[in-house]
């Protein structure tokens, strides 16, 4: 007599030549997520991300909340880019308000932005460098990090988790003599960073283990929908700083950065260019900042919006993070959506993956510049 | 370029840095320095003050006993408990001041932004470790104390690169 199995537990069909390996959700293998990866010898024939893990109910948890007490929990799903990640959500809840920010604050708020971008950057960067086995990448940016992140802790007065943008504006105004301290940490930041080119990214090593794996073509980037430095490694220039330029970014100077090849190599190099664009607005908004005035508004308690919905997004260092937030006339938001850069680059991993060798698994899933707690939000 | 010679370049940048400064905190020997003596906030113009977000201080002189630290705590942290304090004070009738429990804080310094009496502002001190739970419970009168700290170590860069002094 055979037993019926409940659903899920039914015993798997099981092929000689096909075997079905899970990487993660243990943290070291993968972040907290699983990759479901079937393999045939060394290569892989199929791979199913299974994100999930590290869902905190965001969207839920803005509802309970005003607009103001929604900014600590707001930046939990990526404490390296806080201030990222609070930036839609300000600009859609000023719209939402009507309130007019200072150009002081604006400017600021660049600033701080930039800053926290290279932060989440080089954080990432120290991941990729340890999973290739290049222990000295991991050890040098996590070094040189302490760099911007002692200029965000001067700003905002916390390492990580800074609650430091708020409707408005920013909480506070920059410290006494900053432009000096930012300026020269930032430039040797800058030459920091240039020397990476010897070790890391001009390494005839890390050139053979990234070079054409994981290619994604420029019509599959668009297709798929991804964002952010995977959609820009592939040769679509979209930077929504250009393209939709928010706060004060349309006065400021810099480039977006483009490869064609569309290979791990590719996806791993543009973040790092990046950062010289970061340096070079966070140089040009201190000399175009206007030097006094406000920097935030003044906000009755538990302000109430109308019967408005607003989208707003922006350039994260995963790619574009976008904010929805719905307003009934209650001091608590509607609803709240978010969108995030690294779980729309989710997608595009069992298209990459597929008969690449097991190897460089590894080299294909971190270029993706991925975040897994972001993704599950 | 060749792969002999990339591989030379890259060991050569690696090696270079023999020569160059550490750049480690060596941290309870040597603590960062702040900006300012904590994270400030002035009400009548709605703007924060920069420095560092650590551990709280109170003043007794000053505090209402309004409870809108503990208002603003809640959506956030629910750290803040109101408490009956032995003191007579002519502002504060009811006798009641915020209690802090370090175990749920965040340190987000909203509670400093909803205060309108200057009484409640945030200090340099961040070595809150307790061995129970119930230690990490700060009351009003722990609240009051001046935290002593001295934290002289700052990010110092020239040629042979950035150290920490």
């Amino acid at each position: 007599m055979t037993t019926q199995l409940p659903p899920g537990l039914q015993l798997e069909k099981v092929d000689e030549r096909i075997m079905t390996l899970n990487v993660g959700p243990q943290h070291p293998g993968s972040g907290h997520m699983r990759l479901i990866v079937q393999v045939d010898g060394d290569y892989i024939v199929a791979c199913d991300p299974d994100p999930g893990y590290v869902h905190r109910g965001e969207e839920k948890m803005c509802e309970y909340r005003n607009y103001i007490t929604n900014i600590p929990h707001l930046e939990r799903p990526v404490i390296h880019d806080s201030c990222n990640i609070l930036y839609p959500y300000c600009l859609a809840v000023e719209e939402i308000l009507g309130l007019e920010v200072p150009e002081r604050a604006k400017y600021v708020r660049v600033i701080a932005s930039e800053l926290n971008r290279c932060v989440y950057t080089m954080y990432w960067l120290a991941i990729y460098g340890i999973f290739l086995g290049h222990s000295t990448m991991f050890m040098w940016p996590m070094g040189d990090r302490e760099l911007l992140i002692d200029l965000l802790e001067k700003i905002t007065g916390a390492r990580v988790t800074h609650a430091y943008f708020v409707p408005g504006g920013v909480r506070n105004d920059l410290p006494a003599n900053f432009e000096d301290v930012c300026l020269r940490q930032v430039n040797y930041f800058e030459k920091r960073i240039k020397e990476y080119a010897d070790i890391f990214y001009d390494n005839p090593i890390l050139i053979s283990r990234t070079e054409n794996t994981g290619i994604l073509s420029r019509q599959d980037a668009i297709r798929l929908g991804t964002t952010g430095s995977v959609l820009r490694a592939s040769g679509v220039d979209f930077d929504i700083r250009k393209k939709e330029p928010y706060d004060v970014y349309e006065n400021l100077d810099f480039q977006t950065n483009v490869l064609q090849s569309g290979d791990s190599y590719a996806r791993s190099k543009i973040p790092w260019l990046d950062m010289f664009e970061s340096c070079r607005i966070i140089r040009d908004a201190l000399r175009k900042m206007p030097k006094s005035g406000s920097v935030r508004v003044k906000l009755k308690p538990n302000p109430k919006g109308g019967d408005v919905e607003v989208y707003r997004r922006v350039e994260s260092g995963r790619g574009a993070l976008g904010m929805h937030v719905i307003s009934k006339s209650k001091p608590e938001p509607y609803r709240v959506k978010i969108s995030v850069g690294s779980f729309r680059n989710l997608i595009c991993i069992p298209y990459l993956l597929r008969g690449e060798k097991l190897g460089n698994m590894p080299a294909v899933y971190w270029s993706l510049n991925y975040w897994p707690v972001e993704a599950d939000r | 370029m060749g792969t002999a010679s990339g591989i030379i370049k890259a060991l050569n940048s690696g090696i270079k840095h023999l020569a160059v400064k550490r750049f480690t905190l060596r941290y309870p020997e040597q603590k960062l320095k702040f900006v300012g003596d904590g994270y400030q906030y002035d009400p009548t113009t709605g703007v924060g003050i920069a420095g560092y977000k650590g551990r709280h201080i109170l003043f007794h002189d000053k505090c209402t006993g309004c409870q809108l630290c503990a208002i603003a705590c809640e959506g956030v942290a629910e750290a803040i408990a109101m408490v009956k304090v032995n003191e007579n004070w002519k502002h504060n009738k009811k006798a009641i001041m915020p209690q802090i429990d370090y175990g749920k804080c965040v340190f987000c310094g909203l509670c400093v932004d909803a205060c309108p009496f200057y009484a409640l502002y945030m200090t340099n001190d961040y070595e809150l470790s307790s061995f129970t739970k119930e230690g990490l419970i700060y009351t009003p009168s722990q609240l009051q104390v001046k935290p002593h700290v001295q934290q002289d170590a700052e990010i110092q860069i020239d040629d042979r690169g950035a150290s920490h002094g």
